[in-house]
């Protein structure tokens, strides 16, 4: 296998907590938290996950926009390749470690689009002002030469050479893309880091847009870095997705393998979503119960455990996996005394006909009727002691018997098929190596 | 092909070009160093070579051994150092303000569209623009007005006084009124100096404020304001506890102080005032300029590798500038009253004429001669009307987006 041009390796960026006067650190917000993923020469790379999972932070980390907490980002673009580790370990093309000198010269090599077009032109420069300037930053002094250099380029992404003088706004949004693609491009660099270019642009301007980076893709022979929360625009354009969840990457793989044969529950989700042109089909969609964690304070285990809608039984335990789900999230509403039980009281009696409180809680969590008589006694123990307004006692009666191995241990990676990774339990016996360590 | 077009973003040799600074002055930079630098060699010239009982030119004359051709040309003036800072400032407006708008166009244009829509703007603009132009070369044809006590209390053209009141009356006497002559067309005060005259020369001193001031404090502000914003922590918050106490300064106190002591004219009064004004514009600045920085153009310029001058000097300061320029028009009048003020109180400059000491030389003859207190009471409060109306409209001209929230559009 070649040398990749981008590797990633383990970044992890944490924003810190402060409080007090004396500003102490008492947390910190762990938006990337260990992720790694290659990028070979002309690919495009796709991360995709929900708002606020850290597919941002993850790629102003990575061109370090932001400085990383910690981790690796080895560049061998631009001759910069066949270079080994130095004797203590550390790379010399590692990003992280670029003194001012590396650092601007990795800046012609990399460049980043941004999300929003309105915000990401300076309002008081003409646009070919702000393509230009890249080329001033690298000391290109001849005026002309500037000017004659970014119209060939204004015309090669689709508008034309009399638009150097115009202002950001007289330019529609998709217009906009196309110029800060222009500037993007104008270093010459090797990759192009994406950060949701499409997200503000209507669906038909969307699809051009997106023709165009390909386009060019293919004439300057670019890496593409592209980050959206939109599995479909993903699949259009990307060779490879990565799948990120609460600043972990939980699945990467080949786009085509991947949404054929998507093997992390998250994945499932995501691609569920999906509208499809077909009204006459009716896959499920699957819907994510439970809210998004912060990334402050990460659940334990698998990260994902909290949402899982294919969360796994203890041994012992064999019930269908709703009311599973359901149990789950019972035990995490009483533990963190969220269950409102005089506002389930109020519900239960307005209901026709009324019902007990059992019956109202029993519903809104999805909890049939258990097979399993340990954990249905549990449950309406807890609700009992809930109704009697003990919730630590409740917590404590359902923390007992309700429990799942996701939230215990960490998932290892499980290679399904060449380059197709996933982190999840669900899989840990396909994976020879892994039982032996278990063991 | 690479001979065909060379300038293709895609053939260009970096490694040739990367090695250059990528610094040039700017037309404007260099306009500047070239009418600026003589009027601060002048300034340093006439502060530490001539002497008090000097006149300037007349002195550089001889010492240059041109004396006779600088008088040939009337080349005898004799300017202040608050003249010549006056001069220093213009040029930095002519460079750095106006000679952009030549430069830009198509925004000129669109600031034209916007600002003139607001119909009392553009009549205090032109009436600025009068107030400006007949400060600044007015002086050069009309000569400072003189005392001359059997003048005193000539009506304006047009008007009459009783009788009375003049010693001698230049025009006709008919019912023994005494009516004005174009000899004194706004009248004359108590001491006979010709009210028109003493209007013209108030109007130097009045764009001597706005232009000095404005520029000391768009100096201090802007750098105060952008580098807290920029170097944040600790310094940030030393720097804007500076600001509060610059904030909460009892300037006119502290200015009666220097004046009991040291006597102080209108030189003192500009420096002052402009010192302990600045507070408000620094607190504005930070906090435009913390806003801008978290734009993601900001991120754009940064990722190419530009350094943080750049970014400040280029993008973040020519953002905050529009905010600036507004709620610097908007404490000009200020500046103007508390001139008036001081004058009035008689303890301003008596040896410029300004508004102010003339509204206070009418002031005991109000019954009879209500012209010397009317003429500059006018003038000045229309002047002050006019800066705050125009720092309305171009808060909305240069402000898009201010006045799209605002539900304007």
């Amino acid at each position: 296998m070649t040398e990749p041009l981008l590797s990633v390796r383990d970044l992890q960026k944490h924003y810190p907590i402060k409080k007090g006067w004396l500003n102490r650190q008492v947390g910190a917000a762990r938006a990337v938290d260990g992720i790694s993923f290659d990028i070979q020469e002309g690919e495009t790379l796709g991360i995709v996950g929900e708002s606020g999972c850290g597919k941002s932070t993850a790629a102003t980390s990575i061109v370090r926009l932001e400085e990383p907490t910690a981790g690796e980002v080895i560049f061998n673009g631009s001759g910069r390749g066949g270079a080994s580790r130095n004797a203590d370990g550390t790379h010399p093309n590692d990003v992280t470690r670029f003194d001012r000198r590396e650092l601007k010269r990795f800046r012609r090599d990399v460049q980043m689009i941004f999300q929003d077009p309105s915000s990401s032109f300076d309002p008081r420069m003409p646009i070919g002002d702000t393509v230009a300037e890249m080329l001033i930053v690298h000391g290109m002094n001849d005026k002309h030469r500037r000017r004659a250099i970014v119209e060939d380029l204004l015309e090669r992404v689709g508008l034309s050479g009399s638009d150097y003088d115009r202002y950001p706004h007289e330019f529609s949004g998709g217009q906009k893309q196309r110029i800060a693609l222009a500037r993007a491009l104008v270093l010459n660099p090797s990759l192009i880091v994406a950060d949701e270019p499409v997200s503000a642009l209507d669906v038909s301007v969307k699809a051009e847009i997106l023709g165009l980076i390909r386009d060019l893709q293919a004439e300057f022979d670019l890496s593409l870095l592209f980050i959206s929360h939109d599995m479909s625009v993903i699949r259009e354009i990307c060779d490879r997705v990565a799948v990120m969840y609460l600043g972990e990457i939980v699945e990467i793989g080949d786009t085509e393998t991947v949404f054929a044969d998507p093997q992390h529950p998250y994945t499932e989700a995501l691609l569920s979503a999906i509208p499809v042109p077909d009204p006459r089909s009716r896959t499920e969609q699957i819907e994510l119960t439970g809210t998004v964690p912060s990334p402050t304070n990460p659940p334990s285990g698998c990260r994902f455990h909290t949402r899982c809608h294919r969360v796994i039984q203890p041994d012992g335990t064999d019930i269908d996996q709703e009311s599973w789900r359901g149990l789950l999230n019972l035990r995490d509403s009483i533990a963190a005394d969220e269950v409102d039980i005089e506002q389930i009281r109020e519900l239960a009696q307005a209901s026709e006909p009324e019902v007990t409180v059992e019956t109202q809680i029993r519903s809104e969590f999805g909890i049939a009727s258990l097979a399993d008589s340990v954990l249905d006694s549990a449950v309406t123990e807890a609700i009992e002691q809930l109704a009697a307004d003990r919730q630590a006692v409740a917590a404590e009666t359902l923390a007992e018997v309700v429990w799942t191995p996701c939230e215990k241990r960490e998932p290892p990676e499980t290679t399904h098929s060449d380059g197709h990774v996933s982190r999840c339990l669900l899989y840990e016996h396909d994976q020879p190596e892994t039982v032996a360590a278990d063991d | 092909m690479a001979t065909e077009r060379p300038d293709r973003f895609d053939q260009i040799d970096w490694d040739e070009i990367a090695g250059s600074t990528g610094r040039e002055l700017s037309v404007n930079l260099k306009l500047m160093l070239l009418t600026g630098t003589p009027v601060v060699l002048l300034g340093l010239y006439d502060h530490f070579v001539v002497g008090a009982r000097e006149a300037t030119f007349e002195r550089l004359g001889e010492d240059l051994g041109l004396a006779s051709q600088f008088e040939a040309i009337g080349l005898t003036f004799d300017p202040s150092s608050l003249d010549i800072l006056f001069v220093f400032t213009l040029f930095l407006f002519l460079w750095f303000v106006l000679l952009p708008l030549y430069q830009n166009p198509r925004m000129t244009r669109y600031y034209w569209k916007e600002f003139k829509r607001n119909r009392p703007a553009v009549v205090s603009l032109l009436w600025l623009g009068l107030i400006f132009i007949g400060g600044v070369i007015g002086p050069f044809f009309i000569s400072m007005p003189e005392q001359n006590l059997i003048a005193a209390y000539q009506p304006p053209v047009f008007g009459s006084v009783d009788q009375v009141h003049v010693s001698q009356c230049m025009g006709s006497i008919e019912n023994g009124r005494c009516h004005g002559t174009w000899e004194y067309p706004l009248g004359t005060n108590r001491g006979g100096e010709d009210v028109f005259a003493a209007v013209v020369h108030g109007m130097t001193v009045t764009m001597q404020i706005a232009f000095i001031t404005t520029t000391i404090v768009a100096a201090i502000g802007i750098t105060f304001g952008t580098v807290s914003a920029y170097a944040g922590g600790w310094a940030d918050e030393i720097m804007m506890r500076f600001t509060d106490i610059i904030l909460s300064f009892p300037t006119l106190l502290f200015f009666l102080l220097i004046l009991y002591i040291y006597g102080a004219g209108l030189g003192m009064f500009i420096l002052v005032f402009a010192a302990f004004g600045w507070g408000g514009t620094a607190r504005y600045v930070r906090s435009k300029a913390l806003s801008v920085s978290e734009e993601e153009f900001v991120k754009a310029t940064r990722i190419s590798g530009a350094g943080t001058y750049r970014i400040v000097r280029r993008h973040i300061v020519p953002n905050t500038a529009s905010s600036v320029i507004t709620q610097l028009t908007l404490i000009i009048p200020g500046f103007l009253l508390a001139e008036a003020q001081l004058a009035y109180l008689g303890i301003g400059d008596t040896a410029v004429p300004t508004w102010g000491q003339l509204i206070s030389s009418g002031r005991n003859a109000i019954d009879f001669a209500p012209w010397i207190v009317l003429v500059p009471g006018t003038v000045l409060f229309f002047t002050i009307l006019a800066f705050n109306f125009l720092g309305d409209a171009l808060l909305d001209a240069l402000n898009p987006k201010a006045e799209s929230e605002a539900g304007g559009e």
